[in-house]
């Protein structure tokens, strides 16, 4: 699939801090006093198919992904997704950017996988009878029209990431932006959701901690601490962020010594 | 906090005749039995409309439990009611306020368990189609209540959930170990279904196509 289907999204000089009563003044460079920076001066454009976002636990990449459809708002820079800023036209960037969370249990709202699926295609199709047939048409074609009608919490893992994926899909997003979606799945599960990810011709911004998923990507980020560590080619950001684990140095010292050994304020940040 | 949201009163796919009902006969119909039910006096003809109530309920192919299911959050309020009007009436009076009540109930019971949540959507969207001229936007007020009825039960389930975690702990008598996670459960749902929603751009004025339609 070439590049020119994808869509564009671009970070010019994003930061984004949250107020924080324990902030130690002059500690985290960049935010202001009373606030603690989740990311700091974030400078990307990503035009690629499929572009990876790696990094530990807590490094800012979920707020990084929020960023693109407006779920969070940048505290200083830019962002454009195919020239729109999401914070001024929130609602019109959200109709090009699905976003698909961890935990599929967040994104069903609906009882059953049908009943979900016919409320992501109330936007599309305004006739009860062709929405009918669209939600029939998609549960067939990800094969869980025989799980259409039961419960949502009666469906496997991996069963309910795919009728969340579906059921963002279905709106026909211009970009996938994915938070770590296979986390939860086990690995028989994590594959087909990969095979279903290979079909699909949307621009994919995912996060993962699954690397050797991640080292196939045209494009991959490295964040740490909340700033981007390293930019390019996939293999490469993989390689880098094993040596960055590898390394003691690089990391909080708290997460080092264990709970028994807390610094007085808390957050130790590089 | 999600693992058991209990979704009681809820549709069960079928093919009886009350699923294939369209919904403007269905509605009537039922809402018909319903009133009816309340406004005939007499022992006799409440019997009977209860009765029609329940070869409905049947012929929707709804089983047994599905009868006693909305009795349980009910059954008090009922018991006192029907003892109230015995003592007050005697025995007939009390049978015809319960059987009134219940032919109500089953009514409504009926009616859901036909019907998809989208149906009843659709109808309530064709219903306020008329205030679109004072602004309204109909998909969105049927969104609001279509995540209203998704979250009673889901609320319900999740303070089931505080009160066994609380137990666990033996803090069963605790009002606050109760009420705050309850609360801030609540809050994080809210939250999560308008992320959830937001995923797939729904909820969001629709501005483009509304002025598409304008030209």
């Amino acid at each position: 699939m070439s590049s020119s289907a994808a869509g564009r999204v671009s970070f010019s000089n994003v930061s984004v801090s949250v107020p924080a009563a324990d902030a130690a003044p002059g500690r985290d460079s960049g935010a202001p006093a009373g606030t603690r920076a989740i990311l700091r001066g974030i400078s990307v454009e990503l035009t690629e198919r499929r572009v990876a976002v790696i990094g530990g636990n807590g490094s800012g990449k979920s707020t990084l992904l929020r960023l693109v459809n407006g779920l969070v708002r940048p505290s200083a820079g830019q962002v454009r997704v195919n020239g729109l800023d999401p914070s001024v036209d929130g609602g019109r960037v959200r109709r090009q950017v699905g976003f698909v969370f961890t935990d599929p249990l967040s994104q069903l709202v609906m009882p059953t996988p049908r009943e979900d699926l016919e409320l992501s295609l109330r936007r599309i199709h305004r006739r009860g009878a062709d929405r009918r047939r669209a939600a029939e048409q998609i549960l067939a074609a990800y094969g869980l029209a025989h799980l259409a009608d039961n419960s949502i919490y009666e469906l496997s893992g991996g069963e309910r990431q795919l009728a969340a994926l579906a059921t963002v899909l279905a709106v026909n997003p211009a970009v996938l932006v994915l938070d770590e979606p296979s986390t939860l799945l086990d690995l028989r599960n994590t594959k087909l959701l990969h095979r279903v990810f290979e079909t699909l011709d949307q621009q994919l911004i995912m996060a993962t901690h699954d690397l050797d998923f991640a080292a196939g990507f045209d494009r991959a980020l490295v964040i740490h601490g909340g700033q981007a560590v390293f930019d390019g080619d996939a293999a490469g950001a993989v390689s880098f962020y094993r040596r960055l684990c590898a390394d003691d140095a690089a990391w909080p010292r708290t997460l080092q010594q264990g709970p028994g050994h807390r610094s007085p304020s808390g957050n130790g940040v590089p | 906090m999600r693992g058991h949201a209990h979704l009681v009163g809820s549709y069960r796919p079928g093919s009886s005749p009350l699923h294939r009902m369209p919904l403007r006969t269905k509605l009537p119909l039922l809402l018909g039995l319903g009133t009816v039910s309340l406004a005939v006096q007499g022992m006799l003809p409440r019997t009977l409309l209860l009765l029609a109530v329940l070869i409905l309920h049947f012929a929707a192919g709804a089983g047994w439990r599905r009868l006693l299911s909305p009795l349980k959050p009910m059954w008090l309020f009922l018991l006192v009611l029907a003892a109230y009007h015995w003592w007050q009436h005697g025995p007939g009076s009390a049978w015809q306020i319960l059987a009134g009540l219940l032919a109500c109930v089953y009514a409504a019971n009926i009616l859901l368990a036909t019907t998809p949540v989208q149906c009843l959507l659709d109808a309530l969207v064709a219903a306020v189609r008329p205030l679109q001229r004072f602004g309204a936007d109909p998909e969105r007020f049927a969104l609001a209540i279509g995540l209203m009825l998704r979250s009673i039960p889901f609320l319900v389930g999740s303070f089931a959930d505080v009160r066994e975690a609380a137990k666990a702990r033996g803090l069963e008598r605790n009002p606050r170990a109760l009420v705050m996670p309850a609360l801030i459960g609540t809050v994080a749902y809210a939250r999560q279904t308008g992320d959830a929603l937001a995923a797939r751009g729904l909820g969001d004025k629709d501005d483009g196509g509304q002025q598409a339609e304008k030209g």
